[in-house]
């Protein structure tokens, strides 16, 4: 009797003891936020606060936000106003954490003076009352000849809120080696004419799939296209208090269908483990095999952001994919997600908060700085010794002026990232892009009318719902997180 | 000599006067508050908002939603419940007992409360990442021959209602144990010393001396672990995508209130009206279970908590 409870106490003390030990030893994986790039090209010299601004601002200003960035910014902004202290405060969008805390907070004593606002919700705050007038700033825009698509997102009704430093076009980035191996050339040219519209895209991804006998998928994620097809919808996805749903969504769940029962897809969920390894040829299926990925829909961000620091692998193991990818248009035209600044309603410091979203988005300096790899740890660290080591902003990032684009375009000839495309200057690329670009419907509901349908979407494409059945739950989930919404009937019954 | 009774009383209030301000401040009022957003459509996102009577009610009982909601968190907290209860009990008698005199009582207690102390969001984290589809249990479990290939374990329903409650198991049932076992601790030893020179078998002696003399405590633990089922939110909420993924089969009261929340415009007063429904459900439950475990025969000699507390020190000298 008691060896056997003792052997039972033990069983359970082993279940304890294992499961605590992965819990504290393993690191909680981190979910969505794109690392940062730290292969800063040479530095420049110390910062240049010398040109003394006119009047000496000062105070202390509250900045949050949903990722690092534009702590650097924040700390430049430093360098030029020595007397300006900013506190920043970086609270992680994961399941719109960021969001919730960032409502729940304004209107208190603990509202923030400015907030950072990812595409899928800034509309929610442009429509609303929280954020303040900006539209004093619009005269800059001219001169820097600011995206019009980036001021249309921040105004509602004819008042300009937020502005971006960003532009946001999307692009199709595919392996070289394997369209070499499977397509015939590498040429993006020529890779472009094979994936030009989605017949096309859908008659490659079988060509990629037999050349690789199944070890080779077109993308990563399904999921990719889904900014994509939403960006060549005809209406928004709230029209006078309707949902709308665009035939392209109805395409797009369809096309999502194919590609998950073809094999075109890892079927790995966007921004995860699995997902993030076919950037560097580290995925591998429950049995061991190696699977690679040919392309990933990614826009300006994605590569310095999301491709680049993710094309060599985690433990060191292994080449990298680093100079084997190359940039083209892809089969549709896009733009996806893009950082905007603006000033919540009754911040005490407004006027030090006008200046410091004039800085971040609209100051040839810093997005000249910002752009072209100024920001390095040395020159951070010389204004704030306290700067993480991680803090530096490689060159890369696509600004929102047109102005700074055109004058740097050039400088990324021969730049870092253009080596990691195997010499294609990816500027150059998206400056051709931005000007076409169309920010008129995102609406202030997209994000949670987006992100309740993942769930139904995944069940349906793994085959656990019926069509109809993923059409209902989603429109169930979006009446009951939208109380005044009219919904209308589903697709397919 | 009134003035000093007075005198004396108001010393006491004054002593309680922080708490019932606390509780007034804190406790009631967010009460009554959450009860008056419930009839109105405020939102965080604008200034104005109507009263609108019944009409978040309403809603949520126009589709399924909710009341799946509802039956999700009972479900989880049933199944994780018994298990817990019943690990607990075991394990208490099992330490407690005169026959076993088991070793090193205060280890193994402290070992099987460790769970309680990962943070639910690292241990949510860790089980989200094991159970990918590109995850290490895939890995494992189709080199080792188990599966013959690769599943989506957090796309089936029963897996990942599988793994919520295995989770607050795993993490709780430490918690109940020590709660528990000072219940049993408590009961005066020499009562199933007189059992067992009567003859009587352990299961006898649990049945008829331990579960009696234990209801306080297992009041105490059904109640605050049905409060706390009935709030379940961290475990689900960051085990799959923050809305009870997949198809809503994790999806709890606190998930939905707290989704009805955060969505676009912040919508306060319909996320009321879910926890003013949860409000009424919990007290419901737990005023029923002081009710059904109440004790019936009233002119029996009562063995009580007080009781047992008196009786306690001389125990602790035996």
């Amino acid at each position: 009797m008691r060896k056997s409870v003792f052997v039972f106490l033990s069983l359970l003390v082993v279940a304890s003891v294992l499961l605590v030990a992965c819990g504290t030893t393993t690191p909680a994986p981190a979910a969505t936020d794109a690392p940062v790039a730290t292969n800063a090209p040479a530095a420049t010299d110390a910062p240049a606060a010398t040109d003394a601004p006119v009047t000496e601002l000062e105070g202390t200003l509250n900045v949050w936000s949903f990722t690092n960035e534009i702590k650097t910014m924040a700390i430049a902004f430093q360098g030029r106003h020595p007397k300006v202290k900013v506190v920043y405060t970086m609270i992680p969008m994961t399941n719109g954490e960021y969001q919730t805390k960032v409502k729940a907070a304004s209107g208190t004593a603990d509202s923030p003076d400015v907030v950072a606002l990812e595409a899928a919700f800034v509309k929610e705050w442009v429509e609303s009352d929280l954020l303040a007038n900006l539209n004093d700033l619009v005269p800059l825009t001219k001169e820097l000849k600011t995206y019009p698509a980036v001021i249309q997102v921040g105004t509602y009704e004819g008042v300009t809120k937020g502005f971006s430093y960003q532009a946001t076009p999307g692009a199709f980035f595919y392996r070289r080696s394997i369209a070499k191996e499977c397509l015939g050339t590498d040429d993006p040219e020529k890779v472009q004419a094979m994936v030009a519209d989605m017949d096309k895209f859908v008659e490659t991804a079988a060509k990629i799939k037999a050349c690789g006998t199944g070890d080779y998928y077109t993308v990563g994620s399904g999921a990719e296209l889904f900014t994509p097809f939403l960006a060549n919808r005809a209406q928004p996805w709230v029209v006078d208090g309707k949902l709308v749903i665009d035939p392209k969504i109805v395409e797009y769940v369809h096309f999502a269908k194919m590609m998950r029962d073809n094999g075109y897809e890892s079927g790995a969920t966007q921004w995860t483990e699995g997902w993030f390894a076919g950037m560097n040829d580290t995925l591998k299926d429950a049995n061991g095999t190696s699977k690679k990925v040919f392309s990933y829909f990614l826009p300006t961000w994605g590569l310095p952001y999301v491709l680049s620091p993710n094309s060599t692998p985690k433990d060191g193991g292994g080449a990298g994919t680093g100079g084997d990818w190359a940039m083209v248009n892809g089969p549709m035209s896009y733009q996806w997600g893009g950082t905007w600044v603006g000033v919540l309603e009754g911040s005490p410091n407004s006027e030090l908060a006008k200046e410091f979203v004039k800085f971040v988005a609209l100051d040839e300096e810093n997005l000249t700085n910002w752009a072209t790899g100024v920001y390095t740890n040395e020159y951070l660290k010389a204004i704030d010794p306290t700067t993480p080591d991680d803090q530096a902003q490689a060159a890369g990032d696509f600004v929102s002026s047109q102005f700074v684009v055109e004058k740097i375009t050039s400088s990324f000839d021969n730049s870092t990232l253009s080596e990691f495309l195997g010499g294609e200057n990816s500027y150059g690329a998206f400056a051709q892009a931005a000007p076409s670009v169309d920010g008129s419907f995102l609406t202030g509901s997209d994000d949670a009318i987006q992100r309740a349908l993942n769930d139904p979407l995944a069940a349906y494409l793994s085959g656990t719902m019926t069509e109809a059945e993923m059409w209902a739950a989603w429109l169930d989930a979006v009446r009951n997180e939208f109380p005044d919404l009219i919904i209308p009937e589903p697709p397919v019954k | 000599m009134n003035l000093a009774k007075i005198r004396k009383n108001l010393t006491g209030y004054f002593f309680l006067a922080p708490f019932i301000i606390g509780f007034l401040v804190f406790g009631l009022y967010p009460v009554i508050n959450t009860l008056a957003l419930s009839f109105t459509d405020t939102t965080l996102m604008s200034g104005h908002s109507h009263f609108i009577w019944l009409d978040n009610f309403k809603r949520l009982f126009a589709d399924d939603v909710f009341l799946r909601a509802v039956g999700n968190t009972w479900l989880i907290w049933i199944l994780n419940f018994i298990p817990q209860i019943g690990i607990a009990l075991l394990l208490s008698v099992l330490f407690t007992s005169i026959r076993l005199k088991i070793k090193a009582v205060g280890l193994w207690r402290a070992i099987f409360f460790l769970p309680n102390l990962l943070m639910p969001a690292a241990v949510a984290a860790l089980f989200n990442a094991l159970f990918a589809y590109y995850g290490p249990a895939n890995q494992f479990m189709v080199r080792a021959g188990y599966l013959p290939e690769a599943m989506r374990f957090l796309e089936s329903i029963w897996v990942t209602r599988g793994l919520v409650i295995f989770i607050q198991w795993w993490t709780w049932f430490g918690q109940t144990l020590i709660i528990v076992m000072a219940g049993m601790t408590s009961i005066p030893v020499h009562l199933y010393e007189a059992a067992m020179v009567d003859g009587a078998s352990a299961w006898q002696m649990f049945r008829q001396i331990t579960l009696p003399l234990l209801k306080p405590i297992l009041i105490f633990v059904f109640v605050t672990s049905l409060v706390g089922g009935m709030q379940m939110f961290d475990i689900p909420f960051l085990l799959t995508d923050g809305r009870g993924s997949p198809l809503s089969s994790i999806q709890t009261n606190n998930i939905l209130m707290y989704m009805k929340f955060a969505s676009s415009k912040g919508h306060i007063g319909a996320a009321s009206s879910v926890g003013v429904l949860i409000f009424i459900m919990t007290s419901i439950c737990a005023l029923g279970i002081f009710y059904f475990l109440r004790d019936r025969d009233l002119d029996a000699p009562k063995t009580t908590g007080k009781q047992l507390l008196k009786k306690n020190p001389e125990r602790s000298q035996s």
